[in-house]
């Protein structure tokens, strides 16, 4: 192995535990404040195709980034109200709301571009290419500074543990998750943003290729404090760029089917449901 | 179906057909595609029917479980592995017996359920969770070993090779004659009776009323001796045996093969005809065949409209998601407040009180 090999590796990693780590994120959020999220994807794609679809509009990535959150914290805002408002269950509403994603954006893509497959590439290229890493550290500083140093933080993460002792605070529960999900959501769709800006230069139908359940995985693999599931998204986000790497090798090609780096991720969340003996770390709310 | 079912399902195909008007489409017309594409012709109807005999299954596997209080969302992987087991068994031993094929379709999609079940019990990990988990493992499994190891020779898809003349079915269908040769099959039949064994099961069954006990309250449940070993892994069985069926009735009943990506994810759609019909094996029929004609309407809306595509039904059904699950929690709500004002115009003091 040379250092040429080593350098590559570490960067696709990075490039690849990006989208993962921001839509992990916004799990946390969600599932720390006490609501089961496996719509994750659903804000993704959101996030992705928007992104997309403004950059070919104003190629403005400051346009492109806000376009992004707001779109992904605006469809949250579906959930959030049958979720909270109509007692739904919150599987049963994420289930819809991917479902509502995958069909509204083929249509409104053509809509817009008269196709339903692929939008046609952006012109954003001459843009300062790490911004997708400052925008990864910013966002994980700002969650790990919100959950873990404010009063604010501390709030939510109870309203997924214990409702009765911020109600009896006189804090809604309900508005603490509110802001949590919603917060969440938007920085998932900038997760999807970095998936069609930065690593492709448009949006392909269901780019985020089962993205959010991987990092629902890295939530609960994670083992829902936000420290490890940053390194369980590293984690996965290594695998990944190993298995892309190892196409290259023939050494590995020739022994290691590219299917045991395509299921390691979730076998080893499995693994670590199955020894970490289950709820006593998911919050005691979590539904 | 109760009343606030049949509310939200109207109020779910009105907002399609405010959506299909935003996009500059006919709603009326939108409407009669989707519903009516299915009475065209014998063929058309076949096919809808197969799709009622898969959502039957589907929503019966998400439903018994909910009955014991677990969220079953691991049907579509096990669809996939017991279409998988199916085609590859029989592709292996040619010669076999129909039963032994039959019975290990069946095994393979219980043993995954049980999976679930066993996290569940001996680890209290969250079923969603792992049943996600396992959708993922089984589908990239599947397609890793088709093409690898069962392969159909003969073709470039990713297939398995067709059933021996000996295990084929469809040569002999009754079904299939009428429906013009459509992917209808005998299945629909064992679908139909199925859903009236499991309404009989839980309606009137001691075992039945046990499970409703202890999903309404496990823990008064647990009191009277019902143990989550018992009614977990019973329930989870049940259900693998209803995604095994699918698998049957796509291989035995329709393809003659296991074709990868065979399923247009019916194991998600059957979370929605569980919820409409609310988990009445009855209404699960009922709603079963609105969902297949759905299913079926849409692909007609790529010919037939201008703008909408298949991708439309996506929408339809994420939208009677939505309004069902609301009506189910809105309407007792909106009852109550006629009621009281009824209460209040007729006798102020009382409801004063």
């Amino acid at each position: 192995m040379t250092d040429h090999f080593l350098i590559l590796f570490v960067i696709s990693s990075l490039r690849l535990t990006l989208p993962l780590l921001m839509a992990a994120l916004g799990g946390y959020f969600s599932e720390k404040s006490g609501v089961a999220q496996i719509a994750l994807e659903a804000f993704l794609l959101a996030g992705a195709f928007s992104a997309a679809s403004l950059a070919v509009y104003t190629s403005s990535l400051g346009l492109t980034l806000v376009g992004a959150f707001l779109t992904a914290a605006l469809l949250a805002q579906i959930f959030l109200v049958l979720v909270l408002i109509f007692n739904v269950n919150s599987i049963i509403a994420g289930t819809g709301l991917n479902l509502l994603a995958m069909g509204l954006i083929p249509i409104i893509s053509k809509g817009l571009f008269d196709s339903t497959g692929s939008t046609p590439s952006h012109t954003l290229t001459d843009v300062w290419v790490w911004w997708p890493y400052a925008m990864g550290l910013t966002a994980l500083g700002l969650v790990i500074f919100l959950s873990e140093r404010t009063v604010w933080g501390l709030q939510f993460k109870f309203s997924g543990e214990k409702k009765e002792a911020l109600q009896a605070l006189g804090i809604s529960p309900k508005i603490r998750q509110w802001q949590a999900i919603s917060l969440g959501a938007g920085l998932t769709g900038l997760g999807g943003a970095v998936l069609s800006i930065s690593m492709a230069s448009s949006y392909s139908p269901l780019m985020s290729a089962g993205r959010g359940f991987i990092a629902l995985a890295a939530v609960i693999f994670g083992g829902w404090s936000i420290y490890r599931v940053t390194a369980a998204c590293f984690l996965f986000g290594a695998i990944e760029a190993l298995q892309i790497q190892a196409q290259s090798i023939e050494w590995v090609q020739q022994r290691i089917p590219h299917i045991y780096f395509q299921l390691t991720p979730y076998i080893l969340t499995l693994l670590a449901l199955w020894f970490y003996k289950g709820r006593s770390k998911a919050p005691t709310e979590l539904a | 179906m109760k009343k606030s079912a049949l509310i939200g399902l109207s109020v779910g195909l009105f907002l399609s057909c405010m959506l299909a008007f935003f996009f500059g489409e006919n709603p009326l017309k939108v409407l009669k595609i989707l519903t009516l594409g299915f009475a065209t012709s014998r063929y058309e109807m076949g096919l809808t029917l197969y799709y009622t005999t898969c959502f039957i299954f589907s929503g019966l596997a998400f439903s018994i479980p909910l009955r014991a209080g677990l969220f079953h969302i691991g049907a579509e992987g096990q669809i996939l592995f017991s279409g998988f087991v199916a085609g590859a068994f029989s592709m292996t031993y040619p010669t076999s017996s129909l039963f032994l094929v039959f019975f290990m379709t069946l095994l393979s999609s219980v043993v995954w359920a049980t999976v679930i079940a066993f996290f569940k019990i001996f680890r209290q990990a969250h079923e969603v969770v792992v049943a996600i988990m396992l959708n993922y493992i089984l589908s990239i499994l599947t397609t890793y070993l088709t093409v690898q190891y069962f392969q159909n020779p003969n073709s470039q898809n990713p297939e398995t090779a067709l059933l021996s003349s000996s295990l084929e079915l469809v040569s002999i269908d009754p079904l299939k004659k009428y429906f013009e040769g459509s992917p209808v099959s005998v299945f629909f039949i064992v679908a139909i009776l199925t859903a009236l064994t499991v309404y009989i099961f839980e309606k009137y069954t001691v075992k039945g009323l046990q499970l409703k006990a202890f999903g309404a309250n496990p823990i008064a449940g647990r009191r009277i001796g019902l143990s989550d070993l018992k009614m977990y892994s019973f329930v989870m069985i049940a259900a693998g045996v209803m995604t095994g069926l699918i698998g049957l009735t796509e291989v035995f009943g329709n393809a003659n093969q296991f074709k990868v990506g065979f399923s247009p994810q019916i194991g998600f759609i059957g979370i929605a005809v569980s919820i409409l019909a609310r988990q009445n094996p009855l209404g699960i029929i009922a709603s079963a065949f609105l969902f297949a004609c759905l299913h079926k309407g849409a692909s007609d809306l790529d010919i037939e409209s201008e703008f909408l595509t298949r991708d439309f039904s996506k929408v339809v059904q994420a939208l009677i998601i939505f309004s069902v699950a609301s009506a189910f929690f809105l309407a007792p709500q909106v009852e109550n407040y006629f009621r009281n004002r009824k209460t209040i115009k007729s006798n102020p003091s009382e409801a004063a009180k």
